[in-house]
C-alpha cells in the first residue's frame, strides 16, 4: 500500500520589539540570569499587564505578509499551564479571538507551485529557562524570556513532506525578516517550530493518529525528523511493531530518532477563558491602515522592478534581494548616486567579501546605505581609487558614522591631479625598468602592466587609472 | 463535575483535596448547573459575546523598555534564590 504524509506546523517566532509584551522589560536576548524582569513577569500577585502596542503592529505586519483576515477585534486568554517556567501558572495567549486568521503562503518545490493555508495567527508570551545543573535537586529559574513577545503561526495539515516544509518555512523565514517583524535566528530560538505529523493510506480522507515533535530549531533536524517519524509511523501501520498514539515526542539529532515525552494535552486540559486584566485591543481603520501602509515590497517584487526600472542583471538582483538589510543598503545607494549597477557591484563583491571575512551574515550589514552611494559617487568621479575606496569601506565597517569624503581626506586616499608629480613618478618608473620599456616598444603590450604598477604603488592608489595609464604610455614613446 | 472530573483538575492544578471538600465541590457544581440549564433555555442567538465588564478599550503602551526594579528587590522575598535565579524543588520529565 501507498502511504502519504499530512504534516501541521506551528511555527513561533520572537517579535523584534524592544520591550516585553505584557510589562517595560528589556526583550533583549542574552542578558545575565534575571536582570530583565519586574513584578508583572515574574508574576507578583496585584500587577497588572498591559499591552505593547509594537506587539499588536508585528502582529498584524505578519498577519497581512501571509494574507490573513485580521479581526480588527483582538483579545486575549489564560492558558492554564502549571511548571515553574510561568511564574502566574498560566500563559496569556490568544485564544478565541486570535489577530489574524485564514491566510495562505505560496510554496515553490520540485512538485510545482503550491498553496498552504494559514489557520491563525495569535500573539503570546514566551516563557522562562529552567536550568537542571547547577545544584542536585534543585531547579534554577531565569525569567528574563518570561512574557517576551511571540508570534505562533499555525498552519492547516496541507504540508505532505521534509521538501514541502522547508519550503514552507524559508518562505515563511523570508516574508517575517523583509517585514521586520522578527530577525527569525534559527540558533537562537527565535524562530522554532512544532512539527504534527501523521501517515494514511495515499487518497484516504480520513486523518491517522497524530503525533507533535516539539520545539524543533533547524532545518536539517526538521528535514531528518520527518523522514524518520514517517518511516515509524509506516513501520507501525503495516507491520505493527508498536500502536501509534496521540502523543509528544523529543527529535535527538544526535540519534537520529525521536522518543516519547508525554501524552498530548487536549484543548480543554488547558483551559482557556477570557483574561479579565488584559482589555479588548480593537483595531481602528486608522491603525489598520498605517500597518497596510508599512508593508515592505516582496522579496520577488523587488527582483523583479531591480531588474526591469533598475537594469540590474538577474544574477545581481536575486543576490541583493536575499535579504532586507542588503536591499535597503543598496536603495539608500542608490538614492545617493544614482548608479545602480555601480551600488549592486559594490555591494555584491566589496561589502559580500568584508561579511564574509568577518564571519557576518547579511542581516548583520550595519553600513550605511547612504554613505556607501557617497563613496561610490567619489570612486565613479576619480576622486578616489578603487582600491582605496575598498579601504574607505572597511573603515565604515568598524565606524559607521564616518563620512567617506572626510576620511578619504584625512587619510590621503584622494587621488592628485598633480600632473607635475605623476609626471615624476613615470620618469622614475621608466629609467628603473628599461627592460619594460623595450618590451613594450617591441609590441608586448602587457608588459606597460609592470610599469603601471609600479607608478600607482609609488602614488599609494591615489591617481586615475585612465589618466595615469595615457601619461604612461605617452612617456614611453617619448623614449628614444 | 463528576469524581473523574475532579480528579483531572485537582491533578492538572496540583492540588490536594479532603474527600469532605470534594463532596461539597460536586453538590457546589451541581447547583451551578441547575441555574445554567435555566438559561440555556434563553435565546442568545444575537448576542455579542461579552469579554469584559468595563467598557474599556486597546489599553496600549508604547514600545519603550526600562527596569525600575533589582532582581535583589524581586528576589528578596523569595523562599529560596541563589545566583541569580529563583530556586524551586527540581522539575525534570
Ligand atoms: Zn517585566
Amino acid at each position: 500500500m501507498r502511504y502519504e504524509t499530512v504534516i501541521g506546523l506551528e511555527v513561533h517566532v520572537e517579535l523584534a520589539t524592544e520591550s516585553k509584551i505584557f510589562c517595560s522589560c528589556s526583550a533583549k536576548f542574552g542578558a545575565g540570569p534575571n536582570e530583565h524582569v519586574c513584578p508583572a513577569c515574574c508574576g507578583m500577585p496585584g500587577m497588572l499587564p498591559v499591552v505593547n502596542k509594537r506587539v499588536v503592529d508585528l502582529g498584524m505586519t505578519a498577519g497581512m505578509m501571509l494574507n490573513c483576515h485580521i479581526n480588527r477585534t483582538t483579545t486575549f486568554d489564560k492558558k492554564s499551564y502549571y511548571y515553574p517556567d510561568l511564574p502566574c501558572a498560566y500563559q496569556t495567549t490568544q485564544w478565541f479571538a486570535p489577530v489574524a486568521v485564514n491566510g495562505c503562503v505560496e510554496i515553490e518545490t520540485s512538485k510545482g507551485k503550491k498553496k498552504v493555508r494559514i489557520k491563525q495567527i495569535h500573539m503570546e508570551e514566551d516563557a522562562g529557562k529552567l536550568v537542571h545543573d547547577i545544584m542536585p535537586d534543585t531547579t534554577h529559574v531565569d525569567f528574563n524570556r518570561t512574557s517576551v513577545p511571540l508570534i505562533e503561526i499555525v498552519s492547516q495539515p496541507d504540508l505532505s513532506g521534509a521538501e514541502e516544509v522547508i519550503a514552507y518555512l524559508e518562505r515563511l523565514h523570508a516574508l517575517l525578516r523583509f517585514a521586520k517583524v522578527s530577525d527569525c535566528r534559527w540558533e537562537q530560538g527565535s524562530m522554532r517550530c512544532d512539527v504534527n505529523l501523521s501517515v494514511r493510506p495515499e487518497g484516504s480522507s480520513e486523518l491517522g493518529v497524530r503525533t507533535e515533535m516539539k520545539n524543533m530549531n533547524s532545518l536539517t533536524a526538521i528535514a531528518r525528523a520527518i523522514e524518520y517519524e514517517t518511516a515509524r509511523h509506516i513501520d507501525a501501520l503495516e507491520n505493527g511493531t508498536e500502536v501509534l498514539v496521540q502523543e509528544t515526542r523529543r527529535w535527538d539529532d544526535v540519534k537520529g530518532k525521536s522518543y516519547a515525552m508525554r501524552n498530548k494535552e487536549t484543548a480543554g486540559d488547558y483551559r482557556y477563558f477570557p483574561d479579565p486584566n488584559v482589555m479588548p485591543v480593537v483595531i481602528d481603520d486608522a491603525w489598520y491602515a498605517a500597518i497596510e501602509a508599512s508593508l515592505p515590497e516582496l522579496p520577488e517584487e523587488k527582483r523583479a522592478r531591480y531588474i526591469s526600472e533598475l537594469g540590474l542583471s538577474e544574477y545581481d538582483a536575486a543576490q541583493l534581494t536575499q535579504s532586507r538589510a542588503l536591499c535597503d543598503c543598496f536603495e539608500d545607494a542608490v538614492s545617493v548616486c544614482g548608479k545602480a549597477k555601480d551600488a549592486a557591484n559594490w555591494i555584491n563583491s566589496e561589502v559580500m567579501n568584508i561579511l564574509n571575512a568577518r564571519k557576518m551574515n547579511f542581516d548583520m550589514l550595519h553600513i550605511d546605505g547612504k554613505s556607501l552611494g557617497a563613496l561610490i559617487l567619489l570612486v565613479a568621479d576619480g576622486k578616489v581609487g578603487r582600491a582605496n575606496g575598498k579601504k574607505v569601506l572597511a573603515a565604515m565597517f568598524d565606524d559607521t558614522t564616518i563620512d567617506p569624503a572626510v576620511y578619504a581626506e584625512e587619510n590621503g586616499l584622494i587621488v592628485s591631479h598633480d600632473t607635475g608629480m605623476i609626471d615624476a613618478v613615470i620618469k622614475e618608473a621608466i629609467s628603473s625598468d628599461p627592460k619594460a620599456v623595450a618590451d613594450y616598444k617591441s609590441g608586448k603590450e602587457k608588459a606597460i602592466m609592470a610599469l603601471f604598477g609600479k607608478c600607482m604603488k609609488q602614488l599609494k592608489g591615489n591617481c586615475d587609472p585612465q589618466v595615469l595609464h595615457t601619461m604612461l604610455i605617452d612617456a614611453i614613446k617619448a623614449t628614444e | 463535575m463528576n469524581h473523574e472530573t475532579l480528579r483531572r483538575l485537582t491533578l492538572l492544578n496540583q492540588l490536594s483535596l479532603t474527600d469532605a471538600q470534594k463532596e461539597d465541590i460536586i453538590a457546589f457544581f451541581a447547583r451551578q448547573e441547575q441555574g445554567l440549564a435555566a438559561l440555556n433555555v434563553v435565546d442568545t442567538e444575537s448576542v455579542e459575546r461579552m469579554v469584559h465588564v468595563m467598557p474599556i478599550l486597546t489599553v496600549v503602551r508604547e514600545d519603550v523598555a526600562a527596569q525600575p526594579f533589582t532582581r535583589e528587590a524581586l528576589q528578596s522575598g523569595a523562599p529560596d534564590a541563589g545566583e541569580g535565579y529563583w530556586r524551586v524543588p527540581r522539575v525534570v520529565e
